[in-house]
């Protein structure tokens, strides 16, 4: 919990917003995010998925999003997108994504 | 099956009943001296249906007009095992008056279930939920958790992790929660 609570402060200092969504309902994305303590809101795509099937996200036989994370930069341009190619196995580490993204943002 | 509660209180249970509410003054301290999660006013749980470990067909909109108790466990979780004996005293309490305990096996076989039960001497239904569908479907990650469901099917509050379900708190939340009037079948 304080390590995930570090890293969330870590992504807050380089000014980044962090948004998660997913195809579950609101009432399971509660419970999820109060079992992890998360520290940033979870949007609800269901039942409709408009934004997962906008990012080309959405596996249309599961009707479930597909692992992947997507930085936007503050004109609303898509910076860089990370797709998760074995998403029940991959442990997706703050550390890759925050060096990614300091290097794209150019912050050392 | 709800007619004593209902009948019993007349005027007062209505009364009762506006004051039941997660957001009511009266039980919003109780839910957090249990450091359970309110829900907003409104908010329905997933419908299921399911298996239960005797075989039996259970679904959640069978039990409208009845406060639910829905705890999700595995026989591995320690955590889980304290509370499956105060939840059956819970059922043989209050079941009469309309509580309804309903376990949810969170993802084993029927007969690792059947054994738990059976050990334990629990004689609420214990749903099966092999495949982890209601899991999913309440977005359950950590067990025990729990959840509230009110007379009227609302979703009143839930517990991540155990809670002492027969202390003061616990049991005031479901007295103030029977107190409500049952919903006319006509009335979903």
């Amino acid at each position: 919990m304080s390590a995930r609570k570090a890293d969330f402060k870590r992504f807050e200092a380089l000014g980044i917003q962090n948004l998660a969504i997913s195809a579950n309902l609101t009432f399971s994305q509660q419970t999820f995010a109060e079992s992890l303590k998360l520290p940033f809101p979870l949007l609800s795509d269901f039942p409709e998925r408009r934004v997962i099937r906008a990012y080309g996200m959405l596996n249309e036989k599961t009707m479930v999003a597909n692992r992947s994370f997507f930085l936007i930069d503050p004109q609303g341009i898509l910076r860089r997108k990370w797709i998760i190619e074995n998403p029940t196995t991959t442990v997706v580490y703050s550390d890759t994504l925050l060096r990614d993204i300091q290097e794209i943002l150019g912050k050392r | 099956m709800t007619s004593r509660g209902a009948v019993g209180g007349g005027l007062l249970v209505l009364a009762v009943w506006s004051a039941a509410g997660a957001e009511s003054p009266a039980v919003a301290p109780l839910l957090k001296q249990l450091d359970l999660v309110a829900y907003r006013s409104g908010t329905m749980p997933p419908a299921f249906s399911a298996r239960t470990v005797d075989a039996h067909e259970l679904s959640l909109a069978e039990l409208h007009g009845r406060v639910v108790v829905l705890n999700f466990w595995a026989s591995w979780c320690a955590e889980c095992r304290p509370e499956m004996p105060v939840l059956e005293r819970l059922h043989r309490s209050f079941g009469s008056r309309g509580l309804a305990v309903v376990g949810i096996n969170a993802r084993e076989a029927p007969a690792t279930a059947r054994r738990y039960a059976h050990d334990l001497g629990l004689s609420f239904p214990l749903v099966l939920d092999q495949e982890g569908k209601i899991s999913g479907l309440y977005g359950v990650v950590g067990l025990p958790s729990t959840f509230l469901i009110g007379r009227d099917g609302r979703a009143v509050a839930f517990a991540i992790g155990p809670r002492d379900w027969e202390g003061g708190p616990a049991l005031a939340i479901i007295e103030a929660m029977l107190a409500e009037t049952a919903p006319h079948p006509d009335s979903r």
